[in-house]
């Protein structure tokens, strides 16, 4: 399959099941509430040592949001409930309760399963006895008395069965070519609700593969995809082929990675063979690892 | 199917206890056996088509018609279903209802909503004293629904209320509050004497400042900008209520109490 001169590889993307959820942060003006929400997500671009995956999803007008203020989604992913509920437990501890004229609500309704996890549940005793809580429409809120006023927080979350690891490679000619793909992917994948590109930028420049020679070590460089190792290793590189670079995308559905995957490739395809853009690949593990396959072909059928 | 209607016959002399006459009780009864259930009145039983006439038959929709305020416990634990009351309605209306809806055009008497549970009463009138308040004896109020009154309501609304949340159209009578444990009291009009007496938590939200003051045991916090105020004023907007209409606001004046007690209360006044 060849899209405006660009190679899509008969290959699949594989992902795995994570547990997520949505938070809607809001503040005084977009800025205060884009400073939680940056914090919220800071270092949590990949599970492997940060515990997490989160990033902001979008900014939200005051009439989306429950407080009628602006406010950022973000989407925050783990690899189990438990897990996701200890991150996401701390973050709000440490980079919303703290961050000037915010609140805290959930983003996300509970599943036909039922599942939440606390979001302010556990917060409200940093209110030492003087935390109010109240219901309101069937919802429980506290409200944590701090120095700025007052934290409004939502006590609980909904968690829902989630897809991560979504993935494809861009390679090109170059560097730069490589890069400007990328962020040609990225602006249209932003568009797309539900899914989130956890990366810096939403690019990651050091795919890795499973396994190492080092005995302490369960991933390492995906040298198949190293240009500089082209001569050295069994490369997956053409000779012209000089810079690789990977999205990952992690999702609510399968389907919201899908509809990703396809906005993303497409915007990397128009930029073409002229613009030094070869080939369409994905990263997986011959199948063994995540039920989720994205097949590329079929997704830009 | 039509609503199931009872019309009283006559004015009773005695109080009767309507408390048999919910959705949950009369399931599966045909209307001969709803005819022949005997109520209390006074000190005898009586039976249901001796008091009332009755039609229709939907028992998910009852009707009260010609009531008096001798009609006591009606909705009584209902769990689901709607009681339309056109008239006055005795004491203990809703007492321990979880789910479902109560309409009454006219008063109530006292104990409406008493330890209710659950869905909403609306008292398009007066209320009596004690709404949703806890029987003699008992510690916990009202620990869940919503209490409409679009009129006044008597002495010790709220009396040891949990949870949930009264929203008062009217004026709301003395010892509004009182031993509160939890839970939102909502007055649009004016409230009586010894507001929030032996509070010991929950909101009582005043949109205009009350008429004889706050009692001592209430301290001043200082005006505030709450969040969650626009909020609960936006989940009035389902409500078939004044407060449905009311301007969203998040600035009050912010008063502790009762410090008597343990003082966790709040009394929040529209500024």
């Amino acid at each position: 399959m060849i899209i405006n001169g660009v190679t899509i590889d008969a290959t699949f993307a594989e992902a795995f099941p994570m547990r997520g959820t949505r938070v809607i942060i809001t503040a005084q003006n977009l800025e205060w509430a884009m400073n939680s929400a940056t914090a919220f997500t800071g270092f949590a671009t990949s599970v492997i040592a940060c515990g997490c995956e989160a990033s902001i999803e979008r900014t939200l007008e005051p009439h989306e949001t429950p407080d009628g203020r602006p406010g950022v989604a973000c989407l925050i992913f783990a690899m189990g409930g438990k897990g996701l509920a200890k991150q996401v437990e701390t973050r709000a501890g440490q980079c919303v309760l703290t961050s000037p004229t915010s609140a805290l609500f959930s983003g996300l309704e509970m599943d036909q399963e039922g599942k939440e996890i606390p979001l302010g549940k556990n917060l409200r005793f940093f209110g030492d006895g003087y935390q109010i809580s109240k219901m309101i429409d069937g919802k429980r809120y506290w409200r944590i008395p701090v120095m700025d006023g007052e934290f409004l927080t939502q006590e609980n979350t909904g968690m829902r069965a989630s897809v991560g690891g979504g993935n494809f490679l861009i390679l090109a000619e170059s560097q730069p070519q490589a890069l400007a793909a990328c962020e040609a992917a990225i602006r249209e994948m932003k568009k797309i609700p539900n899914v989130i590109m956890p990366f810096p930028g939403g690019v990651v420049r050091s795919g890795s593969k499973v396994g190492s020679k080092y005995k302490a070590l369960n991933a390492s460089t995906n040298d198949a995809f190293c240009p500089t190792l082209k001569g050295q290793t069994k490369t997956e590189l053409s000779p012209e082929v000089e810079s690789v670079m990977e999205i990952v995308i992690d999702g609510l559905t399968e389907d919201d990675i899908n509809k990703a995957m396809r906005v993303g490739i497409q915007a990397a395809c128009e930029l073409g063979a002229e613009n030094g853009i070869k080939r369409i690949s994905a990263g997986n593990y011959g199948g063994k690892l995540g039920p989720f396959h994205f097949h590329l072909q079929e997704i830009m059928a | 199917m039509s609503a199931l209607t009872f019309t009283l016959k006559n004015p009773p002399a005695q109080r009767i206890d309507c408390a048999a006459l919910t959705a949950d009780k009369l399931v599966d009864k045909s209307v001969d056996e709803i005819a022949a259930l005997t109520l209390v009145v006074g000190n005898q039983k009586v039976r249901v088509d001796e008091l009332f006439d009755i039609s229709g038959t939907d028992i998910a929709k009852i009707c009260f018609e010609n009531s008096t305020d001798k009609l006591d416990h009606i909705g009584h634990g209902m769990s689901t279903g709607s009681i339309t009351v056109n008239g006055d309605a005795g004491a203990y209306l809703g007492q321990f209802m979880t789910h479902g809806e109560i309409a009454v055009n006219g008063n109530t008497g006292i104990y409406t909503a008493c330890e209710m549970k659950g869905g909403q009463i609306k008292v398009d009138g007066n209320a009596g004293d004690f709404v949703g308040g806890a029987r003699i004896g008992y510690k916990n109020g009202m620990t869940g629904g919503t209490v409409i009154i679009t009129g006044n309501s008597g002495e010790r609304t709220g009396d040891h209320m949990r949870r949930g949340m009264i929203l008062i159209e009217g004026n709301a009578g003395n010892y509004c509050g009182s031993r509160m444990v939890s839970g939102t009291i909502a007055v649009l009009g004016q409230v009586g004497q010894h507001l929030g007496y032996a509070m010991k938590r929950g909101t009582l939200l005043l949109t205009q400042a009350p008429q004889h003051g706050l009692s001592a045991n209430f301290n001043d916090c200082g005006s505030h900008t709450l969040a969650f105020l626009p909020l609960m004023i936006a989940s009035f907007k389902k409500l078939d209520s004044q407060f449905a209409t009311l301007e969203p606001f998040s600035r009050v004046q912010r008063y502790a109490g009762d410090i008597s007690g343990i003082g966790m209360g709040e009394i929040l006044v529209k500024i």
